[in-house]
């Protein structure tokens, strides 16, 4: 059987038939992305007799993963806001045939040379520009949320919610999920649901694009504190923008256990900047609403992990060690957004 | 058992973050190692309490539910929670306390949601009570290195 550099480059020449000698040098796999297995490779061809060399990455569906998502949706916003404020690698392929690569897949340019990973963003040399960072950080999600999804031909493959709709849609996906994958009663998340639906928010001040993951360890920063890239665009949705917010500044993520927002600043730093950036309010009964939502959205990303990582086929390390860790955190999370834990 | 089992994870994992992991190349076969050996440690501190904490946690639970019975309004809900509150854990393999106590927790969801529709000082002191047991019950499961 033809390895899989051999069928990706046969993939390439499908889809660049007018160059000659492809092929795919250094496949190597990323670690982390447990909702698609990514890999980063050296795309070669020569192009009128003029070599040329491109660091690309491939986005695999894997066999199970911590979540189902549309890779169409995580494709089109790549290609939405690429040369836009919101900095995204460009995307080059879409391909739903399993005939090429045995699951769906796109590819991607490679933003190379920086980091994610939120361990080495909070640690030196990346750490003394953290406020810097975290500027640019909710600075970007403010022109998320004031993006024109129309404009960025994201309405034709994002599903229509109006105003008042976005929280009842959420949460209805995110419990069902949970319904779905639990392998044990989860009390603390149960008691949310219950609260979010006795409390629901105020319709959203407008219907934007939620980017779905926007933390800490989904953007590329340089050493010098900027963002290059905002990454991993797989639970992307039309929706309230205070989603976003909401999300990114979840307990769990604070990585640096300082109370930090994303291990960068102050939550009401991070909100004075998103605020400023989006032009519009975080209403702060509604943002409570959507940190409490967060957590609830967030055990039913790690419930299904671990479901996949138990009995599926997937036994990516990390959806195991996420049904552990991030479970418990979030459930820690859960208890001191509604007042019951400090 | 000697080298006792904890003892012998912690090793594992020692040799995984010290000498094997960092013998790979670096990139995935590596990362997973070094997250391999995290998880060893977290197996060994789960290890150790497994039938600690579940034990503690029935015990505590079937003493909510005997404590609520006579708010309860549900006639079939009383009837489960004071038969499970007069339960007792059988075995204690962590398999079978985990059973129990999924079944125990199954139920406070139950018992939690009656109680939020119930008007009186009396179910706000038995909600407050199992908010209570929440907060522990995360405590329980704490891990060393969970982000919050």
């Amino acid at each position: 059987m033809a390895s899989l550099e051999e069928r990706l480059a046969a993939f390439v020449r499908s889809r660049l038939p007018g160059v000659e000698g492809v092929r795919v040098e250094g496949l190597e796999r990323i670690f982390g992305g447990a909702s698609r297995e990514t890999f980063r490779f050296v795309l070669e061809y020569g192009e009128d007799g003029v070599p040329v060399s491109r660091r690309l990455i491939l986005r695999r569906d894997p066999s199970g993963s911590l979540i189902d998502t549309e890779r169409a949706v995580e494709f089109a916003a790549y290609r939405g806001f690429h040369g836009s404020a919101v900095p995204v690698p460009e995307a080059l392929w879409l391909e739903e045939d399993e005939r090429w690569l045995d699951h769906p897949f796109f590819v991607m340019e490679e933003i190379a040379g920086f980091e994610a990973s939120p361990q080495a963003i909070l640690a030196p040399p990346y750490d003394r520009h953290a406020a810097k960072t975290a500027r640019q950080k909710w600075t970007i999600l403010g022109e998320i949320a004031r993006a024109d999804a129309s404009a960025l031909g994201l309405t034709d493959v994002m599903q229509p919610v109006a105003p008042d709709a976005c929280w009842r849609r959420e949460l209805d996906y995110w419990e069902k999920r949970l319904d779905e994958n639990e392998q044990c009663p989860q009390p603390v998340i149960r008691a949310a649901i219950r609260w979010l639906r006795r409390n629901p928010p105020p319709p959203a001040q407008r219907v934007g694009v939620v980017h779905g993951d926007y933390r800490t360890g989904n953007f590329l920063v340089d050493t010098e504190g900027r963002i290059r890239a905002i990454l991993d665009w797989e639970m992307a949705h039309l929706g309230d923008p205070l989603e976003d917010l909401a999300w990114g500044i979840n307990p769990v993520w604070r990585w640096a256990r300082d109370g930090r927002a994303g291990g960068l600043a102050p939550r009401e730093e991070a909100i004075r900047i998103w605020e400023e950036a989006s032009g519009l309010t975080a209403d702060p009964q509604a943002l409570r609403w959507w940190e409490v939502f967060s957590s609830v959205k967030g055990q039913a990303i790690w419930v299904a992990g671990a479901r996949e990582f138990s009995t599926g086929e997937n036994h990516d390390l990390v959806l195991g060690i996420s049904g552990w860790l991030m479970g418990n955190s979030q459930d820690r999370a859960a208890l001191h957004d509604l007042g019951k834990l400090p | 058992m000697k080298p006792d089992p904890g003892r012998f994870l912690e090793i594992a994992a020692q040799q995984l973050m010290g000498t094997i992991g960092p013998a790979l190349p670096a990139g995935y076969a590596q990362s997973s190692v070094g997250l391999l050996a995290v998880m060893l440690l977290e197996v060994k501190t789960e290890l150790e309490r497994a039938a600690a904490r579940r034990v503690e946690e029935n015990r505590g639970l079937r003493g909510l539910f005997a404590e609520s019975l006579p708010l309860v309004t549900d006639a079939a809900l009383r009837d489960r929670l004071d038969a499970a509150a007069r339960g007792e854990d059988e075995s204690l393999l962590a398999s079978a306390l985990e059973r129990g106590n999924a079944a125990l927790r199954g139920l406070l969801i139950e018992l939690h949601a009656h109680v939020e529709t119930l008007d009186s000082p009396e179910a706000r002191r038995v909600e407050d009570a199992i908010w209570a047991e929440l907060a522990a019950s995360t405590e329980r499961r704490r891990l060393a290195l969970g982000p919050f």
